[in-house]
């Protein structure tokens, strides 16, 4: 496949607000609106030289529809172009990407934000599944994850200590390098003694849901290379949907993030055994280690190894378990896979050069969308 | 960024909000005719021209939307093939007798820990329920039942065409420190605070920390008068989900004395003809504040009124 012709994008800056469990003094306008005026800070751009704006939320979780209607000023997109993905932040992203790769525009707005405090997280899974079959019988994103649990657990023997260690690291990590509002880091005892939530996941075991805004800056090289310190290049990018019910799905497999994996490393030229750091989202911990092993960062029933002791550095911010600002995570996940290229310093890491990020969406994180970076 | 107004910060509870959507919802024909069927105790599945048979039945193949079918009765026994628990309910994924597909279900009158996958399974019907598929109340084990096949549905029911289904959703929205001394000032002293724009002196209702149109700092806080100017309206005079007053009334997008924005209100007319000749962009309008107790909302201005001469 040729890539002649075709610009290179970079993320030149990102800005995230602290996730909390509940900005209850704000409003998602206000978390917006404090992302698009950090995100420009120290590039020398400014909005005015922004050409679009794409953004990323549920219309089910904010509680009206085509809600980034009302949104538009506080996006800084006050007559610029802007279109709405109601996707994760991640699927933005990719669409920001191929506007400037096509030449289409030059430098573009990447803005996530959740608040689910607001609403009935089960409520709004329960939203997506089949309304005849399969609603009625209260399957849902829990139903899922416990399923996904279940089966892993008994194929690879996996312990629920286990997961409740991975768990509680990805904690102590969030409150490191995440900006992840904690008040104390659970241990893994803590997480073992939380309530089951889908046997035989715990409740702390879920990706904790969480409010909160993330902006992304994504320029042409040109630009890229004048305002950002570090450009950190998207080398490739890929994304896959899998059938909508759960059940049709390959049991134990995430069949379409191996696929957007794949696709991701055909066009960057490597794959996952050379990645430096790699941040991805996950609706559970079981989940999270189904996507390492999807990534090709471990083989089958071997994602646990990888997770903390492996070549790659995974999930430096905490990932989606601490913190899972729906629509959002995806793009949060960019924004510190760049920032751990960018600023290696911040995390301790010895001059990374490639990294994945990685974003899910749908019940039993039926779609994934996957970053290649590089610097 | 994220600061408080220059003023005084007030936290006000979150407002209570709930959507109810009513939706008729349209099943199609072989979801329809599933569930024409399963109040008899018949359970339909699809068997599409490759062979795949799949239950509860589907117009097309959820592995490559194939639409060529026929109806087949399943057997209501097959096995579990996966299962958890959330809250005190136990769901799994069964496969029934004769089919090549899984679906969610409930599994009852069984003890958590001793499930496993594989476990024979058998439906257990709910009484005097019809089209929908909790007429099985759920699954339960049966060990040793024999395994049955799927076989052709022979005559079926006229399909169902319309569920009836509403979809309610409850929110706790935020105000925030602007909207939160807004509607504090209309309860406490009947006064619309904006604050001004970034580079001006009128100001924007409802208030907000950035100015949507410069995308800078908004100014200082501004009391708007109650009396304003209409920009733009329209005379309903039809009924509609969601109305909160009957028709005929006059929708209105109104730029209060000191404001740059618009307020959407509501004028009470009398008369669709008379409202036609008088009410109409450039029109001078008054708010009328509801007499008794102020709950801090828009509905404290009960409607507005053209100021004559």
């Amino acid at each position: 496949m040729t890539t002649a012709g075709l610009n290179r994008v970079a993320v030149v800056a990102s800005a995230q607000t602290e996730l909390r469990p509940a900005w209850r003094n704000a409003q998602h306008i206000d978390l917006i609106s404090s992302v698009v005026a950090d995100v420009f800070k120290g590039t020398g751009l400014t909005l005015h030289d922004v050409d679009f704006v794409i953004d990323s939320g549920s219309d089910v979780l904010d509680g009206r529809s085509i809600s980034n209607c009302g949104f538009l000023g506080a996006l800084g997109a006050h007559h610029k172009e802007e279109s709405r993905v109601e996707e994760d932040g991640l699927w933005a992203a990719l669409y920001g990407v191929n506007k400037i790769r096509s030449g289409a525009s030059s430098v573009g707005l990447i803005v996530a934000y959740s608040k689910p405090s607001e609403s009935n997280v089960d409520a709004y899974w329960s939203s997506m599944v089949e309304p005849f079959y399969q609603r009625p019988v209260s399957f849902g994103q829990r139903a899922a994850s416990g399923i996904q649990a279940q089966r892993y657990c008994a194929e690879h023997g996996t312990t629920l200590r286990a997961l409740a260690e991975l768990t509680a690291s990805r904690w102590r990590a969030a409150v490191e390098h995440g900006t992840v509002a904690i008040d104390s880091v659970p241990s893994a005892d803590t997480v073992l003694a939380s309530p089951d939530a889908a046997v035989p996941l715990k409740e702390m075991m879920l990706a904790r849901p969480v409010d909160g805004a993330v902006a992304v800056l994504l320029a042409r090289e040109d630009i890229a290379r004048r305002a950002a310190r570090t450009p950190v290049w998207v080398t490739g990018m890929g994304t896959s949907l899998d059938a909508h019910s759960f059940a049709a799905r390959t049991p134990g497999r995430l069949s379409s993030c191996e696929m957007a994996a794949k696709m991701a490393f055909r066009k960057a030229g490597w794959s996952a055994d050379s990645a430096d750091v790699a941040e991805v989202s996950a609706a559970s911990v079981v989940g999270e280690l189904m996507v390492l092993e999807s990534l090709g960062l471990a083989g089958p029933g071997r994602g646990l190894a990888a997770a903390t002791g492996g070549r790659t550095r995974v999930n430096a911010s905490g990932g989606a378990l601490p913190a899972d600002p729906i629509m959002a995570t995806g793009l949060v996940r960019l924004a510190h896979a760049a920032r751990q290229l960018a600023l290696p310093e911040l995390y301790g890491l010895d001059r990374p050069t490639r990294a994945i990020a990685h974003g899910t969406g749908g019940v039993g994180m039926q779609n994934h969308c996957v970053f290649t970076l590089g610097i | 960024m994220h600061a408080a107004p220059d003023t005084y910060a007030i936290d006000l509870p979150a407002l209570h909000s709930e959507l109810a959507m009513p939706y008729t919802l349209t099943p199609g024909r072989a979801a329809g005719t599933f569930l024409a069927e399963i109040g008899k105790r018949r359970i339909i599945g699809s068997r599409f021209a490759s062979g795949l048979t799949i239950a509860p039945a589907e117009d097309f193949s959820p592995t490559d939307g194939e639409s060529d079918f026929e109806f087949v009765e399943v057997p209501a026994t097959g096995v579990l093939t996966a299962f958890t628990q959330v809250g005190g309910d136990i769901i799994g994924l069964i496969r029934l007798d004769g089919c090549d597909n899984d679906f969610p279900h409930h599994i009852v009158e069984a003890e958590f820990g001793k499930l496993a996958t594989g476990v024979r399974v058998e439906a257990v019907w709910a009484e005097g329920v019809e089209n929908s598929i909790l007429a099985i109340t759920g699954f339960r084990p049966a060990p040793g039942t024999p395994i049955g096949k799927a076989r052709p549905a022979g005559d079926t029911a006229a399909p169902v065409t319309v569920i009836l289904y509403t979809m309610k959703l409850h929110y706790e929205h935020a105000y925030g420190p602007y909207y939160a001394r807004l509607f504090d000032e209309i309860r406490t002293n009947r006064r619309i605070m904006g604050v001004r724009t970034s580079d001006g002196d009128t100001a924007l209702l409802p208030p907000r920390e950035i100015d949507d149109i410069t995308h800078r700092r908004t100014g200082t806080w501004k009391a708007c008068k109650d009396t304003g100017t209409i920009r733009a309206c329209s005379i309903i005079n039809m009924e509609f989900l969601g109305q909160t007053r009957p028709p005929p009334y006059v929708y209105a997008e109104i730029v209060l004395d000191g404001a740059s924005t618009r307020l959407i209100h509501m004028i009470t007319i009398d008369s669709v003809e008379a409202a036609k000749t008088r009410i109409k962009p450039g029109t001078r309008v008054r708010a009328i504040w509801r007499k008794g107790e102020r709950e801090g909302s828009l509905r404290d201005i009960e409607r507005f009124e053209v100021i004559d001469g």
